[in-house]
């Protein structure tokens, strides 16, 4: 089904199946007329609130996503921030994104308060995510839940669920790949999602909900894999937001599970490729989109439905990547004989890692060099982690120790997994800037 | 319990998750995620069984202050039950 906006979305389902099950939590069951009525409920108060843009500290939980469906009926701008962000981090962004008003842990939005602003004017309709988000010069994309409709609808075309399925939500909300491929593709397709419960729930959600189709990045789908939590209902898994190894693929495939690779960005409101048989990475372009390949291979898209706004308050970064409606990836693609679409590598100095999270390198590598006295580094993945290249004479073990206090900064999965010290220069091009390709295909073990 | 028994018990956990690192050095400063080959998910899983054999919970939203072995025992040990 092709859905408008969230209330149209919520209204269908509430009206063609009200008594099936739209979201599960815990042992917490609500039908799709009672998702709506607690939706509708919570959208009157918000109103009533006069506040203009809602912050939401996402814990993934069904008041969660009442809350979200909620305030964007009452006609408030919405933020995903993630709750496990530095509180001086989520400062900047309350800041940054005009935030009036929070909801999650009772805490944290105590000790946020005090930096809360007036609001907006004109937030109707937005919702906001952030892209390479654990840093000061995190973008706030700006989306809508039309955009999202669209993008979910997409998804659906090429993967549909039928209403007797359970999508299980693992991934967070705050990243759009959770938020449109863990949710949204659900409720759209008028299934039940089983919300999981939390980081610590991973090892048990697959055996408690018994889902029949998952979303994952590749990091988790391996995780899942090696501690053999699968569950043997599932039947489908739609895996991106990073490189996935073809050997976990092949081992999902080996256990009879369909798996999906999809291709996508925040700016596009999630995938606009997706793999429906056959060769996982060969990638069928979704209905609404348009993908072309400029000369040096950059994949090149075409989203009306789906395109973002722009960054929020960042028009000189939107005109650099979005140029007469065309999106400019940084990816490098080619197509096959059949037209489908595969990824081969990047441009931008840009690391995606399997758990779906982007590493801006130059940013990155310069904080470490100003701790270590030493601007002849680089940080390539190795064994799917960000590994150090570090040239000169030095202990790897005193090199993680100088870098304590700035990793303890960084979500576990951007960290450095490992250093390694090398003699030889690092290769550059006449300019100066690191060959990265050429020194990612080393094939570097953490 | 001292806080010896609780590193001991957490190398114990680790080498079990991690057969490979059996016999690799895990000192109170040894920095999780740059020294060991545990990543992000590793460490949800290392976490996840502590708490449980410990009873105790920690905080998903401190998870992120434990770099090295010494802070998962302090953590662990901070929520102890005192004796």
């Amino acid at each position: 089904m092709r859905f408008d906006h969230f209330e149209q979305l919520l209204r269908y389902w509430a009206d063609e199946r009200p008594d099936a099950p739209a979201l599960r939590y815990e042992t917490r069951v609500l039908s799709f007329s009672q998702l709506r009525d607690a939706v509708e409920k919570r959208a009157e108060e918000l109103r009533a609130s006069g506040k203009s843009c809602l912050g939401l500290l996402s814990d993934g939980s069904m008041d969660c996503v009442i809350e979200l469906f909620a305030a964007n009926l009452a006609g408030m701008q919405l933020v995903m921030l993630d709750e496990n962000a530095p509180s001086v981090l989520l400062r900047q962004l309350l800041a940054y994104t005009d935030i009036d008003t929070l909801w999650g842990d009772v805490d944290l939005v105590e000790e946020l308060s005090p930096f809360l602003t007036p609001g907006v004017t004109d937030g109707k309709g937005k919702i906001l995510f952030f892209t390479s988000g654990t840093t000061e010069r995190a973008k706030a994309v700006v989306l809508t839940d039309h955009s999202l409709c669209q993008s979910a609808f997409n998804g659906s075309a090429k993967l549909p669920l039928s209403p007797s399925d359970t999508l299980l939500c693992l991934l967070p909300l705050g990243h759009v790949f959770g938020f449109v491929c863990g949710l949204l593709w659900g409720l759209s397709c008028g299934a039940c999602v089983a919300l999981g419960r939390g980081t610590r729930h991973y090892i048990d959600d697959c055996a408690f909900y018994r889902p029949t189709a998952l979303s994952a990045v590749p990091l988790l789908l391996g995780f899942l894999m090696k501690q053999r939590l699968l569950n043997p209902e599932l039947k489908l898994i739609l895996v991106g937001a990073g490189d996935c190894p073809p050997a976990l693929l092949q081992s999902a495939a080996a256990m009879g599970i369909r798996v999906s690779f999809g291709y996508g960005l925040t700016e596009t409101s999630s995938g606009v490729a997706i793999s429906v048989q056959g060769d996982p990475y060969a990638m069928e372009i979704c209905p609404d989109d348009t993908i072309t390949l400029a000369e040096d291979g950059e994949i090149l898209i075409q989203a009306p439905t789906c395109m973002m706004q722009g960054y929020y308050k960042r028009p000189e970064s939107t005109a650099e990547v979005l140029i007469d409606g065309v999106f400019h990836t940084g990816d490098l693609g080619r197509f096959d004989e059949e037209g489908k679409l595969h990824i081969t590598g990047r441009k931008k100095d840009m690391l995606v890692l399997p758990d779906g999270t982007k590493i801006f390198l130059p940013e990155y590598e310069a904080a470490i060099a100003k701790l270590l006295g030493n601007p002849e580094l680089a940080v390539v993945l190795g064994d799917s982690r960000p590994l150090l290249i570090y040239c000169g004479e030095a202990d790897e073990q005193e090199i993680s120790r100088k870098l304590l206090p700035l990793m303890t900064e960084l979500p576990r999965g951007q960290r450095l997994g490992g250093v390694k010290i090398v003699q030889e220069p690092l290769p550059r091009t006449a300019t100066g800037k690191i060959k990265r390709w050429e020194l990612q295909q080393k094939g570097w073990q953490a | 319990m001292t806080r010896a028994e609780v590193l001991e018990q957490i190398r114990t956990t680790v080498y079990n998750c991690y057969p490979d690192m059996d016999g690799q050095k895990l000192e109170e400063d040894t920095v999780i995620n740059t020294e060991t080959a545990i990543d992000s998910m590793g460490f949800i899983l290392i976490i996840c069984k502590l708490e449980a054999l410990f009873g105790v919970k920690i905080p998903e939203r401190q998870w992120a202050k434990l770099s090295t072995v010494g802070d998962v025992a302090d953590a662990i040990l901070k929520r102890l039950p005192k004796e």
